[in-house]
Formats: structure tokens, C-alpha cells, sequence
């Protein structure tokens, strides 16, 4: 398939694979942190860490979508389906993820109105398909996925459909990173960017890393030949000396990004004053809300939602996970209490989450390590 | 979009690039794994046939320069 397979070459992975060897100073460690669960997935799957020189350690951070919802959220959505006259239309990874009040996929089995779409704008024609009904879109997703929720609100407000709305719970990819590069102890040395989140804001938007923190960035795609030499012009910048934001995915992105897909978030959502993170608390500035002009969209102000904060399972270490202080399988639970059949945590439950990745591809190439539970 | 073992419903993080077969004001035909499917164009209003396109939650997102 093209745009694929040229990208799954085993001649151009190994050539890479043995320019990165060539590149690393033996003993000096590197830590690579891929910021986007998508990568983590390709890694996995594609089991590159077995192509890499032990000094390479990949460090999997925050960005799958799924994976940062913190559980408040999930028991506002649960409130919002049980709602008379409500349809919850949200994406299929979202039906399992666990709230305070079990899950939506729970909450459907006690009869609540919960559908899977693939776009809000499925939930869209929805709405205009069953009148009688509210159909509320539960939205979530960084960059990447918040122009489909721009572009449904303003065909929503373009159509005049009164029964439907949004749940906003968009994020964005800025503040997390901030958090993670000003966390005390933490070593991350350099980034691999995240690849469809640039195509909408672009390569510019990373020039706060190397110039405020000193860690060169190289925007990347999802394919093992990708990852590879993104890996590698990391390690080339280290070796002469630069420190910069790289694009290695310019087939798709672009310094500048979408600027119609950017123009679209702006006139539909405006910045939170503060959002609730998994792993990382709350962060200012870091998630987007419905604009006052699209308040009849909105349902956090249509409806009445409980808004509680709740704590992740003790048990559970999504938040180390999340921000690189461990791996999927040195929590105490991995593998036993939480699997993808039955997910403790967030990132069990995404197959962008670094667990559910490892469980699934990793594990059987790697003897799990002890480690302290809870800490 | 319909998801397939390639790519995650939640983002569609997985390379999904879609090549275009007709265009209908601001929907596009698009082609995936021998499937058509729409999408919206709405934020790459000049997408032709024959263009790739990244497509994402029911949207194109950017369009895929012709050669990788």
C-alpha cells in the first residue's frame, strides 16, 4: 500500500538501525521520550527497541488521548447518558475507559443511551436523524481530533440543530510537555514530536524545547522506517552539536501547520482556565472549552454535571507511566489486576496506551521486572 | 471512518492516508483498504481526485505531498 510499505522496508530499517548504533557513544546513555501514543504503538508493534544499542531508552509520554482523561470526566459523561431524552455519542476507546461510576459501556448495559461514532459528525447527523433526541458528542483528543469537533460545531450552529451539543474535554500538547520537562529528576534528553498533531499546528509550535529547555525535537511519522530515522537525526543532532525542532514527517507536515484547521478551533473553542490531568494534575491553560458564540452547542452549560474530582485506583500507575518514571510492566498490576479485557488504568485500555501496546506486542520479548507497587 | 486492526478509532494515530475518487462540494469519496468512505473537506476545501489525503474522525486534515 503506498505511503506504507516503503516505510516498512527491512533493507531501510536495518541501514538506519545500524546508522543509530553508529551514532551512539558506547556507555552515554540517551533517553528518547515519543510523546505520542501512536508511537508507542509502533514501537511495540513493530518491536523496534530489539533494533536499537542499549543506550537508547525509550521513555513513553503523555500523548494518547485516551489515556489522560482524568476519571471526573468519565462519571460527568456517565451523568450526561443517564440523562432523560440523552444520546452520548463518543469513540469506541471511551466506552471502556473507567470513571469513579464504572464505565460507559457499563452505564449502556444499565440502559443508558450510548452509541460509538467514528467523527462527530456522525453524531451529528444523529441529531438529525432522531430529533426527539439530545445527542451530545463526548469530545475528546488533542489537536489532532479538535478540528472535527471545530468543523461539527460550526455546521451544527450553520444547520441551526437545536438537539445537539458538545462535551468538550479537548487537550492540548503544550502544557503536559512543559509539565514533563519541569518535573524535578526527570531525564529526557531528547523528543520524538508527535506526527498528526503537527500537521494541525505544525513544527513551530515545538521551538520551546530546544530554545527555553535545551532538548532538540524531530517531528515524526508512525511507520518503523519513520521512527527509526526520526531516532536517528535525533542522535545526528546531538553529534553535531545542534539542538533544534526537525521535521522528518514532511510528506504530511508543515511548519506552519493547518492554518484552516487552527482558524476552525480558535472560532469554535477557547483555552480552560485549568484541566485535570491523569499523572499530571491540573495544569493551566492546558485544554480547550466551548466558545460563548456556540454556547447552545455546549453541554456543560446546557446540563447540570456533577464535576467531582476522583482519585485514580491506588493500585494504579497510569501517572508514572504517562510521565516516563516507569514502564507498563514494572506497575503491579500490569498483566494481573489490569489487562485489556479488564483495564484498571487508562492506558490499558487504548491501543495507543503504552500498557496496552506493551501487553499486546511487547511483553513475550521482555521478563517482567519487580518492582514496588503504589510508590 | 471504519477502523481496522491498522489504526486506532480514537485518533487514528496509524499512517491513514486515503486517496481521493470524486469530490461533492465539501465531502470527498475516498478510497481505504477497498472501501469508499466520506470525509469532509472543510479544512482542505481544494482537494481534487486522485489527491492523498490524512484523514482523521471523519475529516482530511492536510493533504500528502505526491511523492514520499
Amino acid at each position: 500500500m503506498k505511503y506504507v510499505d516503503e516505510y516498512r522496508d527491512p533493507a531501510l530499517a536495518r541501514g538506519l538501525a545500524a546508522e543509530i548504533h553508529s551514532l551512539v557513544r558506547p556507555g552515554e546513555p540517551v533517553r528518547v521520550m515519543e510523546v505520542c501514543g501512536g508511537h508507542t504503538h509502533a514501537i511495540y508493534r513493530h518491536g523496534l527497541e530489539e533494533l536499537l544499542p542499549p543506550e537508547i531508552e525509550l521513555v513513553h509520554g503523555p500523548g494518547c488521548p485516551v489515556c489522560v482523561i482524568p476519571m471526573g470526566r468519565v462519571d460527568d459523561a456517565i451523568a450526561l447518558a443517564e440523562t432523560d431524552g440523552v444520546t452520548l455519542a463518543t469513540f469506541g476507546d471511551m466506552l471502556r475507559v473507567p470513571g469513579g461510576r464504572g464505565s460507559l459501556l457499563e452505564a449502556k448495559a444499565r440502559g443508558a443511551d450510548v452509541r460509538m461514532v467514528y467523527s462527530p459528525l456522525d453524531a451529528l447527523a444523529l441529531a438529525a436523524q432522531e430529533p426527539e433526541r439530545h445527542v451530545c458528542f463526548f469530545a475528546i483528543g488533542f489537536e489532532t481530533t479538535a478540528p472535527a469537533t471545530a468543523v461539527t460545531l460550526l455546521r451544527a450552529r450553520a444547520a441551526e440543530t437545536p438537539n445537539f451539543s458538545v462535551f468538550c474535554n479537548h487537550v492540548l500538547i503544550e502544557p503536559p510537555l512543559r509539565a514533563i520537562l519541569e518535573t524535578p529528576g526527570l531525564r529526557v534528553d531528547a523528543f520524538v514530536g508527535p506526527g498528526h498533531v503537527s500537521s494541525v499546528i505544525g513544527t513551530d509550535a515545538y521551538r520551546f524545547i530546544p530554545e527555553e529547555y535545551g532538548r532538540p525535537v524531530v517531528v515524526s511519522a508512525f511507520e518503523p522506517v519513520d521512527l527509526l530515522q526520526s531516532i536517528a537525526m535525533l542522535l545526528r543532532q546531538r553529534a553535531e552539536g545542534r539542538c533544534e525542532v526537525e521535521n522528518q514527517y514532511t510528506r504530511v507536515v508543515r511548519r506552519e501547520g493547518n492554518r484552516r484547521a487552527v482558524a476552525a478551533i480558535a472560532e469554535t473553542m477557547e483555552p480552560r482556565e485549568d484541566f485535570e490531568w491523569r499523572g499530571l494534575g491540573v495544569l493551566p491553560l492546558s485544554a480547550l472549552r466551548v466558545r460563548n458564540a456556540f454556547a447552545a452547542f455546549d453541554a456543560e452549560r446546557l446540563f447540570t454535571l456533577p464535576g467531582a474530582r476522583v482519585e485514580d485506583p491506588k493500585a494504579c500507575r497510569c501517572g508514572d507511566v504517562l510521565t516516563g518514571q516507569i514502564k507498563p510492566w514494572e506497575c503491579g498490576v500490569f498483566g494481573t489486576a489490569c489487562t485489556p479485557e479488564r483495564p484498571l488504568g487508562t492506558c490499558m485500555v487504548s491501543s495507543e496506551g503504552a500498557c496496552a501496546a506493551f501487553f499486546s506486542y511487547g511483553r513475550l520479548r521482555r521478563p517482567r521486572e519487580e518492582a514496588p507497587v503504589g510508590g | 471512518m471504519t477502523p481496522s486492526p491498522e489504526r486506532c478509532p480514537t485518533c487514528a494515530d496509524e499512517a491513514v492516508a486515503a486517496c481521493v475518487r470524486s469530490v461533492e462540494g465539501l465531502e470527498a469519496v475516498i478510497v481505504v483498504d477497498q472501501d469508499t468512505e466520506r470525509v469532509a473537506i472543510d479544512l482542505v476545501p481544494d482537494a481534487r481526485p486522485g489527491d492523498v489525503l490524512l484523514c482523521h474522525a471523519g475529516i482530511a486534515l492536510e493533504r500528502l505531498e505526491s511523492t514520499p
